[in-house]
């Protein structure tokens, strides 16, 4: 039986990558990047569910993910361009000052 | 999933968690090559633990095995390659795998939408920023990733904590009827009418939502983008006293 599990295993799999990645580099546009690969994982997630429970909900329900991720690289991409008229550099840690 | 498979498979991550510290941009010398056996070998390991113990000997699913694999190598050359062109490329390739696993899940049109739509339109802008904001040469915060050790520390708990509950899955809530109709108008009419027709019926407030959602968000990044900053700011010089409202043409 070729069952949810595996898909559910490698939906986490792309998600952590995406959590590392996002943890751990300091260029923005690689940060975005990271959280495109975390979408992808819950794509994987929500379809694999949806064929699990033999119903559609969760392929609209990642349609309207796809929404989201739209929504999200739009705006992220204008942020990154306007903090980096601002500064000259795309390093993250150039914005931390309220680190303490 | 046995706890076997469970204990089993959380080896397979540590070792992938190692592999992954290892070929992370660090300072000194980056143990590229040994990092890239060990993520091999950990993708071996899955390969083998998904085949044994949770889909179960002699199943055909090679293309299953195929784009699981692509996405993975892919997901991880996301995450640690030095330069962002070659990150989004990459991130194309995960993309073309995760819609040929989408494909194998009887969800087409999903898998052409997020075609089109991440490769197609995201990767492009994004492809775009990258080359407006290159700088020259590898920068050094493109070489120098931040505390690699704790954020694999912290994808490993979270891949163990779900990928670990993964095997117990409840039985199917779908009753009958609604199965039974979810299936005939998966087989009759195709996947892309059944998706259009539960959108159009049941979700169309989150549709229209949906639409008002994008459109703000254009606004917002158009609002964003256009504001003008110090440095770009060029300002008329000032005119001498007399002869500020001499140029107002009456109408």
């Amino acid at each position: 039986m070729f069952g949810a599990t595996e898909y559910l295993v490698l939906g986490s799999i792309l998600f952590a990558l995406g959590l590392v990645g996002f943890l751990t580099r300091r260029n923005l546009i690689v940060i975005f990047l990271s959280t495109e690969v975390m979408f992808q994982g819950v794509v994987i997630n929500a379809v694999a569910f949806a064929r699990h429970h033999e119903h559609l909900e969760g392929q609209s329900f990642a349609l309207f993910l796809l929404v989201i991720a739209a929504v999200e690289a739009g705006l992220a991409l204008g942020m990154v361009v306007m903090l980096y008229r601002r500064k000259g550099t795309l390093d993250a840690e150039a914005w931390s000052l309220m680190r303490g | 999933m046995t706890s076997a498979a469970a204990y089993m498979l959380y080896l397979v991550f540590a070792l992938g968690g190692v592999g992954l510290y290892l070929l992370l941009p660090k300072a000194g010398v980056r143990q590229t090559f040994a990092g890239a056996i060990i993520g091999l070998l950990a993708v071996v390991g899955l390969i083998l633990v998904l085949a044994t113990q949770i889909i179960g000997p002699g199943s055909s699913a090679g293309f299953f095995y195929l784009f699981a694999v692509v996405a993975v190598l892919a997901a991880a050359r996301v995450i640690t390659h030095p330069k962002p062109v070659y990150s989004a490329v990459y991130f194309v390739l995960v993309v073309v795998a995760v819609t040929a696993l989408l494909v194998l899940m009887n969800a087409e049109f999903l898998a052409v939408a997020l075609l089109i739509i991440y490769a197609g339109a995201i990767l492009v802008t994004y492809l775009f920023v990258i080359m407006l904001a290159q700088q020259s040469g590898s920068p050094v915060y493109d070489r120098r990733s931040r505390e690699p050790f704790w954020a694999v520390l912290a994808g490993f708990v979270l891949m163990a904590a779900v990928a670990g509950r993964a095997g117990d899955l409840p039985p199917s809530v779908a009753d009958a009827s609604e199965s039974a109709t979810a299936t005939a108008q998966s087989d009759q009419p195709g996947n892309t009418s059944a998706i259009g027709a539960i959108i159009m019926t049941k979700h169309i407030v989150a549709l229209e939502v949906a639409g008002v959602l994008l459109l703000i968000s254009m606004i917002g990044a158009l609002a964003m983008v256009r504001k003008e900053l110090p440095v770009e700011t060029l300002e008329p010089p000032p005119k001498p006293l007399g002869q500020i409202g001499r140029e107002v043409q009456p109408f």
